[in-house]
């Protein structure tokens, strides 16, 4: 799928992501999955879709507007955020910034395959023994 | 305010409320209308001309239904009322309510019934943690119904009340102006929802978050319980308290199930009543393992539900890693706003590894073997987490230390207090920590992954690596975790490699898992029995002797009825049948002194200095993996364990107990009765 990844002259990150889907290997968090998903991205006549279409694992990206499982309705920056790991999809459904018609299984599974927040290193620097006791001590 | 509370809930909505059916809420006080982690209500009050009403008594009469019966006036002088008031209550989408006021007069009578209603909208955490708002709140009439809002932002959430006699409706309640007619009576429904107040959304048809989930009726509700009740295997016992504390077990885990929002026709065991109404990995597949033997569902449920959410990502604020399995999840405003970790929040290191071990248990089982495959993937990204993201040390152990230092999880392990894990001097190891039974968990998951690859994956080279790695992890844990002076395995060891070398209750769970040595058995089973351990009651999660060893220390001294029958499985797993006897009589006979409902954890004193078992003061009752208890321990009892197609029956019961006999316990064989007869003498080591 040729999906451009230029926008206004600057990557654009929402069609990086969705480009990036596609590519072989990728997902594999979807291994055997099917559903699909319409993301409706800003209203009027700035509006733009994205379909996704998961058949057993495959992912195919769409601008198509045909109707599935899921359409999730969300304002161009929130999506950039989302696609970029500086805002965790489940918060924003909370906080109703996006808003989910349709099968909320589809976009629980869908959101397995964002990635986490940009400082995220998955590291930490260890704690000894004597920080501990004398911590609790002095508490 | 009335001191005693009634509560009443359905899925993860419940009403905390006075014996009179009043919500008067303060900040951090725990009473309203809760639901999705939020408070809808935390102020309604019923008035009869002005005045508040006295509780003649309150009725339980489902565990999502409550009946109060009052009269006017509080006065504590008996007063020859001539009103009855009845507000009947259930739990739905918010809840149903329904008044009637009844004239015992020959005259008609004229009344101003007045319910105030008002919410603060907390967070369940703020509740907690008496924190301050930080939106805005606004409250209106439309058309019938009083509509209460709150809005940070984009997060709205509202409650709307409306009844169906007619009522003058203002910003903070709702007046019904009455005639009662001579030994008649005046009735009306009210109905409170609790929505999210998306664009467009009236209370007939709630969306957003909810999905088609907590809809139920409240026919659906009493016909689902009774069908629950009627398809659980039938327990007969010369004991008769037995009997009561089966099916006290079976209605308490009826009220815990949760259905999540995508799986809205299906149920998994929240972690305990009320304030944990949500999906706990390690609640929920501990409780999952316990009541296998009597329901496949929950177990089925919890896999599935715990797989959608299994982390895919490196987040450190929410302690997630590719394959790590969630600890638990909340909806409420302080999740939304990213100030908790909670959508899901992932820090807890056994969940991942129990994982594996459930899905094995519940093919055993059930012989489900589509569901087994279907998960194929889930279950090889929780046994490739093992390796690639639990071993922070880089010694070969599974090890835990918080990466989210501000509101994560310090203590990863199912005995998470602060000072649970200790050196015998009280002196407490750094971080990370590599407590034992993690080590036995992470040997047992791999075994197991290793059955399920060969006999359902069909993958013999996965299978044979899986056990290798659970043979030579083995080897090296009987190595370096056995405290050699002691005989006993160490409850952890530190960041330089030495033993963290109090005694615990947790070396009954490595015999559960079965990483220790035949050789070991002995001496583990014997300190495990050993009045440092063992109170009569049942195992202490710390031994008397440490220093840091306290009767009613939450998980240093107390005895906790889940961890006990875990051990007992344990127990059986080497054979020390008339052990595990023994931990089911003090269990049991504690559960007969809790009237069945076995509180989460109850003080170690010795049973020949107390009498009864002391409770120990806890929020949530019941909690999930305490119902879930005696039915791990009718397992044991009855040594029930699947061998292929067939159910082998082994009895080791309490003398005392009599004949026990379960019948249509469920499976791969369909249905099959077990019947036992209590042989082991276990008074002198239960000191009865």
């Amino acid at each position: 799928v040729a999906v451009p990844a230029v926008r206004n002259g600057s990557v654009d990150p929402v069609s990086q992501f969705f480009a990036s889907l596609v590519e072989p290997g990728r997902i594999s968090t979807f291994e055997g999955e099917s559903a699909s998903l319409r993301f409706d991205v800003g209203s009027g006549a700035r509006r733009e879709r994205w379909r996704v279409q998961v058949t057993d694992g495959e992912v195919a990206v769409t601008r198509a507007g045909t109707p599935a499982d899921a359409v999730v309705h969300i304002e161009r920056p929130h999506l950039e955020a989302i696609v970029t790991g500086r805002l965790n999809a489940q918060a924003a459904l909370l906080r109703g910034l996006l808003t989910c018609e349709g099968s909320m299984a589809a976009l629980i599974m869908f959101q397995r395959c964002l990635p986490g927040p940009p400082g995220s290193t998955g590291r930490v620097a260890p704690i000894s023994s004597q920080t501990v006791t004398e911590g609790r001590r002095s508490a | 305010m009335s001191a005693e509370l009634v509560q009443i809930l359905e899925g993860n909505t419940f009403v905390v409320s006075d014996d009179r059916g009043d919500i008067e809420a303060s900040a951090t006080d725990p009473t309203g209308l809760f639901s999705f982690d939020t408070r809808f209500l935390s102020r309604w009050v019923l008035t009869v001309n002005g005045e508040r009403l006295t509780a003649l008594s309150t009725d339980d009469l489902q565990y999502f239904q409550a009946r109060f019966f009052l009269v006017p006036g509080t006065g504590t002088v008996y007063i020859d009322s001539k009103l009855s008031v009845i507000r009947q209550r259930e739990v739905a989408d918010g809840f149903h309510e329904e008044l009637r006021i009844l004239n015992h007069e020959n005259e008609p009578v004229e009344l101003e019934i007045r319910i105030e209603a008002a919410s603060d909208f907390a967070d369940l955490f703020e509740v907690k943690d008496a924190l301050v708002k930080k939106g805005s709140y606004h409250a209106r009439v439309a058309g019938a119904s009083l509509v209460l809002q709150y809005q940070r932002e984009t997060y709205i959430r509202e409650t709307w009340i409306s009844a169906t006699a007619t009522a003058a409706i203002d910003e903070s309640g709702l007046s019904f102006r009455i005639t009662v007619p001579p030994h008649g009576e005046w009735s009306t429904d009210l109905h409170v929802v609790a929505s999210e107040g998306l664009p467009g959304e009236s209370p007939a048809a709630p969306v957003g978050i909810r999905g088609q989930g907590g809809r139920r009726v409240r026919e659906d509700m009493a016909r689902g319980l009774e069908k629950w009740l009627g398809r659980a295997p039938r327990l007969e016992c010369d004991w008769q308290p037995l009997e009561l504390i089966y099916r006290r077990c079976l209605t308490d885990l009826a009220a815990l199930r949760f259905s999540t929002l995508t799986m809205p026709g299906r149920s998994l065991p929240a972690a305990g009543l009320p304030w944990f109404m949500t999906i706990f990995g390690r609640d929920s597949i501990f409780t999952s393992l316990q009541a296998l033997p009597f329901t496949s569902e929950l177990a089925a449920t919890t896999l599935l539900a715990l797989a959608e959410r299994q982390g895919t990502r490196i987040d450190d604020f929410r302690d997630e890693d590719p394959g790590r399995m969630p600890h638990e999840m909340r909806y409420g405003e302080m999740t939304a706003f990213e100030e908790r970790p909670h959508s899901p929040y992932y820090g807890c290191a056994d969940a991942t590894l129990l994982y594996v071990i459930l899905l094995d248990e519940y093919e055993r089982w059930t012989g489900d073997t589509k569901l087994v495959r279907g998960l194929e993937r889930a279950a090889r990204a929780a046994l490739a987490w093992i390796d690639e993201y639990a071993d922070l040390q880089g010694n070969g152990y599974v090890s835990y230390q918080r990466r989210n230092e501000q509101t994560g999880l310090e203590n990863q392990c199912w005995k998470d207090s602060w000072d649970s894990i200790s050196y015998r001097n009280g002196d407490l190891p750094g971080f990370p920590r590599a407590t034992c039974e993690l080590q036995g968990y992470a040997y047992d998951a791999k075994m197991r992954g290793a059955r399920l690859a060969r006999q359902v994956w069909k993958d013999a080279a996965f299978a044979d690596r899986l056990e290798k790695e659970a043979a030579d992890l083995k080897r090296r844990f009987n190595r370096d975790f056995w405290v050699e002076d002691g005989e006993y395995f160490a409850v952890a060891i530190d960041t330089d490699g030495r033993q963290v070398d109090s005694l615990t209750s947790n070396n009954g769970h490595l015999l559960w898992s079965g990483i220790v040595d035949k050789s070991k058995a002995r001496a583990v089973a014997r300190h495990l029995m050993s009045p440092q351990l063992f109170s009569g009651w049942g195992i202490r999660t710390m031994a008397e002797g440490e220093a840091r060893y306290n009767p009613i220390g939450y998980h240093v001294g107390t005895v906790w009825p889940f961890d006990n029958s875990f051990i007992a499985w344990g127990l059986r797993r080497y054979g020390f049948k008339e052990e595990a006897a023994a931990v089911m009589a003090g269990i049991m006979e504690a559960a007969e002194v809790f009237a069945g409902r076995l509180p989460e954890a109850f003080g170690g004193y010795a049973r020949s200095s107390t009498r009864y078992p002391v409770q120990y003061p806890t929020a949530c009752s019941p909690q999930a993996w305490s119902t879930g208890a005696p039915l791990l321990l009718l397992r044991t009892g009855l040594g029930l364990e699947p061998e292929g197609d067939h159910l082998s029956v082994d009895p080791a019961l309490p003398k005392w107990m009599g004949n026990l006999e379960i019948l249509d316990l469920p499976g791969r064989w369909k249905r099959i009765d077990a019947f036992g007869r209590g042989r082991v003498d276990t008074d002198r080591l239960t000191c009865r």
